[in-house]
């Protein structure tokens, strides 16, 4: 819902910013031979010494630690409270602590979510809590009032259930969309591997781990975590250390002393050798590749500027190397760039990039080039330059956000910073030599050592990927949550496409009984945009209906009448012709599958493959009417759990999955249908009722 | 970058300032000879600057049989220039570690860069090399037409709801400039000779139709200095440079059509001609607007989207223009609700603006916001920048900065009322009504 408001709100306001595409031609004015002051751009002045603000630090008595950061550029005041807590594990509740952070500011012990609401509106403030805190501002005068909300979230949240409900939804919604973003799970299964699973970095939030939090998880994780001991509250703004001061003793002074507990964990281990990790997404166009693996490099370290320089001439925006090759040179891909985090557990190095799946190999390659090019030669000069400068104003202009100021002071104590760390991080950046960065790449860049993630279509790219693994030579196969699967497509099958069909229609009741049924009339529902939604669906006899409706009106329908097809949507009647009508007419066959071993059907076993963690029989199916689609039997009770089709010409896939299997008159029908492609979010529908061989109204078919 | 239908946010950003509390902003400005107004505004808390110039020509300075022209230029300015190489405008900003971006509406077109405060000299050649020479040749202007009818068929012709303006302003409108799109016609620009781009160049792009406005942290005499290095060489325009003064009669009657677009789902425009910018009335009308629509406890989000759930959206936006402009409602309906029971819903909650006088605290909540929004406004270089070109350019006055909040504040609840009732009425407006084109041919 957001997203299409937001969406709509960019098409109406037409306020998308994008950033300046690069020129393609460049001229030069080389042979301007004018002295001309204006012939060449003017130098640049001496960089500026900045002063970034000074602030005071205070500590309670409860041991809550205020740092103040006086501005009075505008009169607003923000406060920011920060609790440097350890990461704990969630384990089989990851997720649980997102999950609070949210749910503290929909309720106190004295109001609403809509009380809140609507007293933060009435000032024009803004404030959001999160699994470490939370944030809040409004204009000076109204401060009073927005800290003392801001402090009731924090010290008197009271974790409703309704709200809980919702957030869980919303959160399951979120996974449901991540599933099929292939840069969500190279994501996911680059930090599960990377640190592990004994490691709050290397876990992953999932539909199993979200279904366990109940809401006394949140009030316990509150109890244990919410303590002032290692809490920070940053105010930035409008106001005098020792107003502030008092405001911090006056809302926060009564929450009660208590610190957090501490947690260790061992530095993950780092691999031998170069290892491909893939991850298969049927129907995927694209690779999303990602040389990565941890590094050690601490906030605040010295070596963390001239890293920082390393990575910019590597792989920031469009001047970085890998940009320039595998886009501007190669056209690969629309853009390849890489990163280097600093972190106080454990940082990590990423090069990445989504290519075509022919050059998935062609970019690895081109990847690796480039880090064992920056690991061995010298950088120019013209390239140390051309990277300082773009971090240079970088700093310079995240600076005017009052924010940045607040997270350098807040840094600068949990890091145990010098104090004038951010004061002199341009100087020290100026400072930066070639021999640094070579320094900084022999370290940091270690291309031989790295692991490769590859989401992407596996018929398409997973053979051509053992070639870069140094390990053993072989390619290991994950599903989306980085559990390792066995590679069974390599070994051969012992059944054929067609043995699998037969079984497949044995587990469903068996060729005669389904032979038997003369109609089929299925009734789902289903949740759109906050509306309950209606589908019926009836085949009978060669002819198809199918209505989608809304309370009180009807939304679309389709009709085939064993002749000619009719759709029709929003009381709009069109007739449907040409490869529709024989799509239409292929819909009219009810259970399909008992003809796939007739002529016209070209069926291909491609292997077996994982569908939601479990073995499945992959088959590719043409029908007569040259409709593809891939479908999946399950290795074990051979129902079909998953099929992908492909729009001709449009690459959009569809992927319905089918799950909840039920018998009705001895014949196993899917209860629940998941649709995933066209929409944002997938949608679930759920049967409602299906009915075998019952009189059905003969005007559903009349066009 | 380079949207005209900046033009939207545009007026929404110069309605929103004012302040209370607000510290003053203490700016100085000049003329050179040539004419070129220049304000100076000094910031040292961080080490950039955003230099911007704003030039007097919109669409609506474009001769009628070559429209188009403003924009266009937004694009050809990038081109380069006697001195800069073309495309590289983007490349040298960028390489300074420096933001760039323009834009153009009906009024004016605007330039700007947010740059560290050491390469303010820079910042100043780029524009001044622009304004004196810039590169209008075949070649640019080639290029620039395939980009422009790109933008065109991107931003409206494929865009879903993408023409309302262009639909709503060409009914609005008969006689005024207004009545032609910013982004102009395409048969236009391809028509046009490389004599007649020249010609726009040296009528338009002239430092007496223009304002150069720097906020951050300069160091004010060197800043000057710099400033008579590089524009004050610029030629100013032989001829006065034109304004039409066009009079756009009253509609008398509403304006009603239908417009089949590719959408999914149907949605309402209706545009209730305004008085121009910095009137008394302007102000009661955009306050009407934030009470319709600012944040999810305004009138239309809570009653069509929350509440009855109609719409999938719906919000109301006053254009502030130089000449009297309009100001937009637009909703879109929920799945299955038809368009004509979203107009009613919408019409409804005006007339409720009109009868029944807003409440003490819907009223104190709705300049709590105004006053929220302008401080926020007010923090950044960048907006600083632009916010004293417009006050000068268009209100010939840039300490509005400072005071165009007593303008907002001495708007009464009557005033807001008696607004609603004399501008957003049925006689007064076009009404849209955009439908998917696949109920264009229904008989």
């Amino acid at each position: 819902m957001n997203y299409i408001k937001s969406f709509i709100l960019l098409a109406v306001l037409g306020i998308a910013s994008c950033s300046p595409k690069m020129a393609k031609e460049t001229s030069s004015n080389d042979n301007n031979a004018s002295k001309d002051f204006r012939a060449m751009a003017p130098k640049a002045g001496p960089a500026r010494e900045i002063e970034i603000g000074k602030s005071t630090q205070y500590t309670l008595a409860n041991g809550l630690k205020v740092i103040v950061v006086e501005n009075h550029k505008i009169p607003e005041i923000s406060y920011q409270l920060t609790i440097d807590m350890d990461r704990m594990q969630e384990k089989e509740k990851a997720g649980l602590s997102d999950i609070t952070g949210t749910l503290l500011s929909t309720g106190t012990t004295s109001k609403t979510k809509s009380d809140i609401d609507e007293a933060v509106d009435f000032i024009g403030a803004s404030m959001v809590t999160n699994p470490k805190g939370g944030f809040a501002s409004s204009l000076t005068k109204h401060s009073d009032k927005i800290l003392s909300l801001f402090s009731d979230v924090i010290l008197r949240p009271s974790f409703p259930e309704a709200e809980f409900d919702k957030i869980k939804t919303q959160t399951l919604s979120g996974l449901q969309a991540n599933k099929d973003d292939p840069n969500a799970i190279s994501g996911n299964v680059s930090s599960a591997l990377n640190f592990g699973p004994n490691h709050p970095y290397g876990e992953i939030t999932n539909e199993i781990t979200v279904a366990n939090i109940k809401l006394q998880d949140t009030k316990d994780y509150y109890k244990t975590y919410f303590k002032p001991g290692n809490a920070y509250l940053v105010i930035v703004g409008d106001i005098t250390p020792d107003v502030a001061k008092a405001k911090a003793e006056k809302y926060f002074g009564s929450w009660a002393a208590g610190k957090t507990p501490t947690y260790t964990y061992p530095f993950p281990k780092t691999l031998d050798n170069t290892a491909v990790a893939f991850v298969d997404k049927s129907g995927a166009v694209q690779s999303v590749i990602n040389v990565t693996y941890p590094v050690d490099i601490k906030p605040g370290s010295p070596d963390e500027i001239p890293a920082r320089v390393m990575n910019t001439v590597l792989g920031s925006g469009f001047a970085g190397r890998l940009f320039k090759n595998l886009r501007e040179d190669k056209a690969y891909t629309y853009g390849a760039y890489s990163s280097l985090n600093s972190d106080e557990l454990v940082g990590s190095f990423s090069a990445s990039a989504s290519v075509r799946n022919e050059v998935t190999d062609s970019a690895i390659v081109q990847v690796l080039i480039e880090l064992n090019k920056l690991k061995d030669q010298p950088v120019t000069t013209k390239e140390l330059e051309l990277a300082k400068s773009f971090i240079y104003g970088a700093f310079a202009r995240s600076l005017e956000n009052p924010q940045t100021v607040a997270n350098f002071a807040l840094n600068t104590l949990m890091y145990n910073l010098p104090p004038d760390y951010y004061q002199t991080y341009l100087q020290r950046l100026s400072a930066v030599t070639i021999d640094d960065v070579a320094r900084m790449a022999k370290k940091y860049i270690t291309p031989n050592k790295a692991r490769i993630v590859v989401v992407g279509n596996k018929d398409d790219v997973y053979s051509k990927l053992s070639v870069f693994d140094k390990e053993d030579g072989k390619v290991q196969l994950y599903d989306i949550y980085a559990n390792p699967r066995k590679d069974e497509s390599s070994t051969p099958l012992s059944v054929t496409a067609n043995e699998v069909v037969d079984k497949y229609l044995m587990a469903i009741g068996g060729r005669a009984k389904l032979d038997a049924v003369s109609s089929l009339d299925q009734t789902y529902s289903m949740e759109l945009m906050g509306m309950a939604i209606t589908a019926h669906m009836v085949q009978s006899s060669g002819k198809f209906h199918m209505s989608m409706t809304a309370p009180g009106m009807s939304l679309m329908k389709q009709i085939y009448d064993g002749d000619k097809g009719q759709m029709e949507q929003m009381g709009q009647k069109s007739t449907v012709e040409g490869t529709d009508l024989t799509s239409m007419k292929e819909q009219a066959i009810i259970f399909p599958e008992r003809f796939y071993g007739e002529a016209g059907y070209t069926l291909e076993l491609k292997g077996i493959e994982d569908v939601n963690g479990k073995p499945a029989y992959k088959i590719a199916v043409t029908t007569p009417g040259g409709s593809k689609s891939t479908e999946f039997f399950d290795k074990e009770s051979f129902l079909k759990v998953k099929e992908v089709q492909t729009a001709e010409g449009q690459g959009q896939t569809v992927t319905n999955e089918y799950g909840d299997y039920k018998a009705v008159d001895g014949i196993n029908i899917p209860y629940t249908v998941t649709i995933s492609g066209p929409m944002p979010t997938p949608m679930v529908m759920k049967a409602e009722t299906v009915k075998v061989n019952s009189n059905v109204d003969p005007s559903l078919f009349k066009i | 970058m380079r949207y005209f239908l900046a033009l939207f946010i545009g007026s929404i950003m110069i309605s929103v300032p004012l302040a209370a509390q607000m510290n003053k902003i203490q700016f100085s400005e000049f003329d050179l000879p040539n004419g070129l107004h220049v304000i100076l505004y000094q910031d040292k808390t961080t080490p950039i600057v955003a230099v911007s110039v704003m030039y007097h020509v919109g669409s609506k300075n474009e001769n009628p049989e070559r429209t188009g022209f403003a924009h266009f230029f937004e694009h050809l300015m990038f081109e380069g220039s006697d001195n800069i190489g073309r495309g590289e405008y983007d490349k040298y900003v960028q390489n300074a570690g420096g933001n760039l971006n323009a834009n153009t509406t009906f009024d004016r077109t605007y330039y700007y860069e947010v740059l560290p405060s050491n390469q303010l000299d820079l910042g100043l050649w780029l524009e001044s090399e622009r304004m004196m020479h810039a590169r209008v040749d075949e070649k640019g202007i080639e290029t620039q037409r395939e980009v422009v009818k790109e933008e065109r068929r991107q931003r409206i012709d494929n865009q879903p709801y993408g023409s309302i303006l262009e639909e709503t302003f060409k009914r609005a409108y008969h006689v005024h400039p207004y009545k032609w799109p910013v982004i102009g016609s395409m048969a236009h620009l391809e028509a046009a000779q490389e004599s007649d781009y020249k010609q726009f160049y040296k009528d338009f792009y002239v430092p007496n139709n223009a304002v150069l406005s720097i906020a951050g942290d300069i160091d004010v005499d060197a800043a000057k200095a710099s400033i008579e290095k590089y524009f004050a060489g610029i030629p100013k325009s032989a001829q006065p440079v034109y304004r039409p003064r066009v009079v756009e009669p009253p509609l008398m009657g509403e304006i009603r059509d239908t417009v089949y677009d590719n959408i999914q789902l149907p949605a309402v425009v209706q545009a209730y001609r305004i008085p121009a910018q910095g009137t008394k009335d302007y102000y009661a009308v955009d306050m009407v607007s934030r009470i319709l629509s600012n944040g999810e406890s305004s009138r239309l989000y809570k009653a069509l989207v929350d509440e009855q759930q109609k719409a999938l959206f719906v919000g109301n936006f006053p254009l502030a223009l130089e000449d009297p402009g309009v100001s937009l409602t637009f909703g879109i309906t929920n799945m299955g609700v038809d368009v004509n029971q979203l107009e009613s819903a919408i019409d409804e909650q005006i007339v409720k603006v009109q009868n029944e006088l807003i409440s003490e605290k819907e009223f104190q909540k709705l300049r709590n916001q105004i006053e929220s929004e302008y401080v926020t406004n007010n923090s950044r270089d960048a907006g600083i920048a632009q916010s004293l070109a417009t006050y000068y350019m268009f209100f010939g006055d840039a300490n509005l900065i400072n005071n165009e909040i007593d303008r907002y504040l001495a708007v009464t609840r009557e005033d807001i009322q008696a607004a609603a009732k004399k501008y957003l009425v049925k006689s007064n407006r076009v009404t849209l009504h955009y439908l998917p084109k696949s109920q264009e041919n229904k008989s």
